[in-house]
């Protein structure tokens, strides 16, 4: 192979991006767990710990830029550095809800939740399923299961109504927790814009797998509630 | 005398080399703004009973940048020397298929050939100055072609040497040997001598090979710059400088009879990001070749 040092730092990458989503993985994993548990004191090492999510991040964009620089990639190599970058900033952002989610947490201290927090979890499980996914099939460069699994964000967008309906009712029957009611709605829709953004990293791989760039289309909640 | 022929057949002793389907790759389409300037037909070139290149078809754009790429023995320079028939120097070659040059046929029978090379002019991988002023070095194809008068020659040599972005350096010693320029400088000097006749195609054979970086990227913006009045073919083993370089690329590869083809020809961004054959792709990702 005349090409083993690029493709080693192209392997060391891809390690790297696996590496990340795992921390953004467990960060999501143990926000929502946080929230069902109340745990404020976990919400707040899961909120600071995402600095580190962010470094990451920014570790990984360093060495794509140091690699492009020493190595010239051409043609899928090329597309497999630009679909990172891509990647890694749609992971920090899946990081970024994690945050938020535990920072609602914490707001919430105490203070009793109107409705139930089970379907929390369960969307939780869905979503990081689909993003564990995701990243398998970006690192194979597999276009058919990148095709095939944001299909599965309905699910995701069923429980978000469900919950976005129970929020909403908890509100008119129940006055006196609006605010809590709404936290929880911001929570819902920071596990459905999580699932969404898997939709970003299949896109991503089909582009690598074939140098095309296209939208995948799926059902966005903010437009159809 | 040379031996060559020029015949639209190959020679009927010569066994025909079966060339795989790839050969004949499509010529990308054109942007409507750029006709057609040079285009093959089923080119072949054989030396003696040895076919080097076969079944070239490329229409290549006026005032664009082609580029050819490809590994060593691939054809890419036999190819280009075909444009201004560099080949009928090498006794023994026969070329069968067509160049046309605009709507002629470079290799048809009485074509003058000095007028052929006046039109499509070459650069070489070393820069090789006559041993002359830097003045006479410009001059000496329009003296070649009849132009005398002082005046007009002075006004040529200013000319392309401004076209060349070596007037400024030189202006100054236009009757200094052209050997005392930088290697950078002299092949400056040697596009300047090409520009002189006012050619409409100038091909380069790796024309930066022989230059250290700051003169190779001074040849390639004057590449940019040129192409806005002439036609430009340019065969590099540099990727990256056909990357940087070129509006299209060319992809020849050898196969097993070491007979060089054209793989893939297309947008130089294309090529460059999401080539259509896969050993193209690994050839500009670096695995093969």
């Amino acid at each position: 192979m005349p090409r083993e040092t690029l493709d080693r730092q192209i392997h060391h990458l891809q390690d790297e991006v696996l590496l990340l989503g795992s921390m953004v993985e467990q960060a999501v994993i143990a926000a929502v767990d946080a929230l069902v548990r109340r745990d404020a004191l976990t919400s707040r090492r899961i909120y600071h710990d995402d600095q580190l999510v962010n470094e990451k991040r920014y570790a990984i964009e360093n060495a794509i830029l140091i690699l492009i620089a020493t190595q010239q990639p051409m043609a899928r190599d090329l597309r497999m550095m630009a679909a990172i970058l891509e990647v890694i900033t749609e992971l920090e952002r899946m990081g970024d809800y994690a945050k938020g989610i535990a920072k609602i947490t914490i707001n919430l201290g105490d203070k009793p939740v109107p409705i139930s927090l089970r379907e929390f979890s369960t969307m939780t499980d869905l979503a990081v399923s689909m993003m564990h996914r995701a990243l398998g099939a970006f690192i194979d460069e597999n276009a058919q299961l990148a095709h095939e699994i944001p299909a599965e964000d309905d699910q995701v967008d069923a429980l978000y109504n469900q919950i976005h309906r129970e929020t909403v009712a908890s509100m008119i029957s129940n006055p006196e927790s609006v605010d809590e009611a709404n936290q929880l709605m911001w929570v819902a829709h920071n596990i459905e814009r999580f699932a969404d953004r898997v939709t970003n990293i299949c896109e991503r791989t089909v582009f690598i797998a074939t140098g095309e760039l296209m939208e995948m289309d799926t059902d966005d909640e903010e437009e159809t509630e | 005398m040379n031996s060559h022929q020029i015949s639209s057949q190959p020679p009927a002793e010569k066994k025909h080399v079966p060339i795989p389907a790839v050969s004949r790759a499509q010529t990308p389409e054109t942007d409507g703004q750029h006709p057609i300037k040079v285009k093959t037909q089923d080119l072949g070139l054989y030396y003696g009973k040895f076919q080097a290149v076969g079944n070239i078809n490329m229409a290549i754009q006026a005032n664009q940048v082609t580029a050819m790429i490809g590994p060593s023995g691939c054809g890419k320079s036999t190819v280009l020397r075909c444009f201004n028939r560099m080949n009928d120097l090498i006794p023994g070659t026969n070329i069968v298929g067509q160049v046309m040059l605009d709507a002629e046929d470079i290799y048809a029978p009485g074509n003058d050939v000095v007028d052929i090379r006046r039109r499509v002019g070459m650069v070489f991988q070393r820069p090789n100055p006559f041993p002359k002023s830097i003045y006479d070095n410009v001059a000496y194809g329009p003296k070649l072609y009849g132009v005398n008068r002082r005046s007009t020659l002075d006004e040529i040599v200013e000319r392309s040497l401004h076209q060349a972005a070596l007037w400024d350096e030189v202006k100054d010693k236009l009757r200094e040997s052209a050997v005392s320029l930088s290697g950078g400088q002299q092949q400056r000097l040697c596009i300047a001598r090409a520009l002189a006749v006012e050619p409409e195609v100038i091909l380069m054979d790796e024309p930066a090979s022989a230059l250290d970086p700051l003169a190779t990227y001074r040849i390639e913006e004057l590449v940019r710059e040129l192409v806005k009045d002439v036609t430009i073919i340019i065969v590099t083993h540099n990727m990256q400088q056909a990357a940087r370089v070129s509006d299209y690329t060319a992809f020849f590869m050898v196969n097993e009879h070491r007979m060089g083809y054209l793989v893939e020809y297309d947008r130089t961004t294309q090529i460059f990001t999401n080539p259509k054959n896969k050993q193209t792709e690994d050839y500009i990702s670096g695995r093969f070749g």
